[in-house]
């Protein structure tokens, strides 16, 4: 079944006190979000946040008891069902999107996964953007704290840093640094009282796997490791055989799922455009094939983020792999990004 | 849904989203690409396998045979099944940053 006919999921999600319920406040009542069902995630008794989102009350349906995590996601398959069963019915015909607002200790991980491999909502809905909010007067204190938070930064798509207006600039910019130091292949925003442009949120990320030298730049200048965390970008200069590269991907991704964080890229594997590879741990969204490139140059690039593994270990294995195939000529360029 | 063992395929893992999605082929081109690619992938995966002892190879163009030496065989949909069952059978962990299997793939043992 082809995207389109597939609802986009936002997952909006952030530590506890980062302007998750602010963001969504703002951004829901700007136009043209009218058609969005909001699902929101309740910590605690009282659905404070639900009554919050009033204007989407209607579409809100609240996710009873706790994190939307690995042990309560049946409640996230019942909403997004029950979402689903009301779309069909045409009671909510309207709806062409939807946000997923997490708790503040949640990890994204089995929300990508529940919507990727449940029988029927896989065909239904799509995760589009893992939307992520930094608090920028506590974002470093929570980053070298918790590591939920640095989790959080690692499967997110877009970075959203709120309240800048609280912080030092030099506090920002510090912070800013480190969150690209731990997740390189993503975008960062500023919000200032959730006053972000919903186009920010609502629009897939560019899927290029390098940045600029800005972000490699960055990493070298934050130099302290947080949390063990490193990344790498591979590069590879001819078009690469799918069925090889599979084969290596899945079988490290079986043998190292649970420490490599994040696999983002653009693979040339010789057609008219190319694949846009996106993962968060051992769940890999399914490739897009795109139409045509969206630079001049065609070059292989993904991006790794992994914790407890060295980089030159994925090389040297790639390289080995590579060259068993007899694919020798094609051998990855590794840049260690921190 | 498979007519014959009645095997409900619910999930295609990612690395067989080759094509793009609704991209018009002529029909016996497709199986022959579909049959020449299975046949690719099962010769790609046995130059890994074969340091495990190990050989998978295409049954019928539907399913994946997976055996061992012994004659000890699992029948595999797709990679995200080939791993596990490898693992099953050569009975410990299979990790492709092993320094060891770096070694033997780099001199072609």
């Amino acid at each position: 079944m082809s995207k389109q006919n597939k609802l986009p999921i936002t997952v909006v999600t952030g530590f506890l006190g980062s302007g998750k319920t602010t963001l969504l406040q703002q951004v829901l009542r700007q136009p043209g979000m009218q058609d969005t069902a909001v699902l929101v995630n309740e910590f605690g008794k009282v659905g404070l946040d639900h009554h919050l989102l009033q204007v989407m009350e209607e579409s809100t349906i609240l996710l009873g008891g706790g994190c939307v995590c690995c042990s309560t996601r049946d409640d996230l398959v019942e909403g997004l069902s029950q979402l689903l069963n009301r779309v069909e019915r045409g009671e909510r015909a309207s709806i062409r999107k939807v946000v997923i607002e997490t708790t503040g200790l949640a990890d994204p991980a089995p929300i990508v996964f529940t919507v990727l491999s449940h029988p029927v909502l896989q065909h239904h809905f799509y995760i589009e953007n893992v939307i992520v909010t930094v608090d920028a007067v506590n974002g470093l204190f929570h980053l070298h704290n918790q590591p939920e938070s640095v989790k959080q930064v690692l499967v997110a798509d877009k970075l959203i840093i709120t309240k800048t207006d609280l912080a030092k600039a030099n506090e920002v910019e510090q912070l800013v640094q480190e969150l690209q130091a731990i997740n390189p292949s993503s975008e960062v925003h500023t919000a200032v009282y959730g006053a972000a442009d919903a186009a920010i949120l609502f629009t897939p990320a560019a899927a290029s796997g390098r940045k600029s030298e800005r972000m490699v730049a960055a990493s070298m200048a934050s130099g302290a490791h947080t949390q063990d965390v490193s990344s790498v970008s591979i590069t590879f200069e001819k078009p690469l055989d799918w069925t090889a590269f599979g084969l290596w991907l899945s079988m490290l991704l079986h043998a190292k799922g649970e420490d490599i964080m994040r696999v983002k890229g653009l693979l040339d594997i010789g057609g008219p455009g190319p694949v846009v590879l996106n993962g968060v741990q051992h769940i890999i969204h399914p490739p897009d094939h795109l139409e045509e490139w969206p630079t001049e140059e065609r070059i292989s690039s993904l991006v790794f983020i992994m914790r407890r593994v060295d980089p030159q270990d994925i090389l040297a294995s790639l390289e080995a792999f590579q060259q068993t195939f007899d694919v020798e000529h094609n051998l990855p360029r590794m840049e260690v990004l921190l | 849904m498979c007519v014959l063992c009645t095997g409900a395929i619910l999930q295609v893992h990612w690395t067989d989203r080759r094509t793009a999605e609704g991209a018009a082929v002529p029909g016996e081109d497709q199986l022959r690409f579909y049959r020449r690619g299975r046949l690719h992938r099962a010769g790609l995966a046995n130059k890994i396998l074969c340091h495990y002892g190990l050989k998978v190879e295409d049954w019928n163009g539907s399913k994946f045979v997976l055996s061992d030496r012994k004659g000890r065989q699992e029948i595999i949909e797709d990679l995200g099944g080939l791993w596990p069952a490898a693992e099953k059978l050569v009975g410990y962990k299979l990790n492709p940053l092993d320094s060891v299997l770096i070694g033997k793939l780099k001199h072609n043992v």
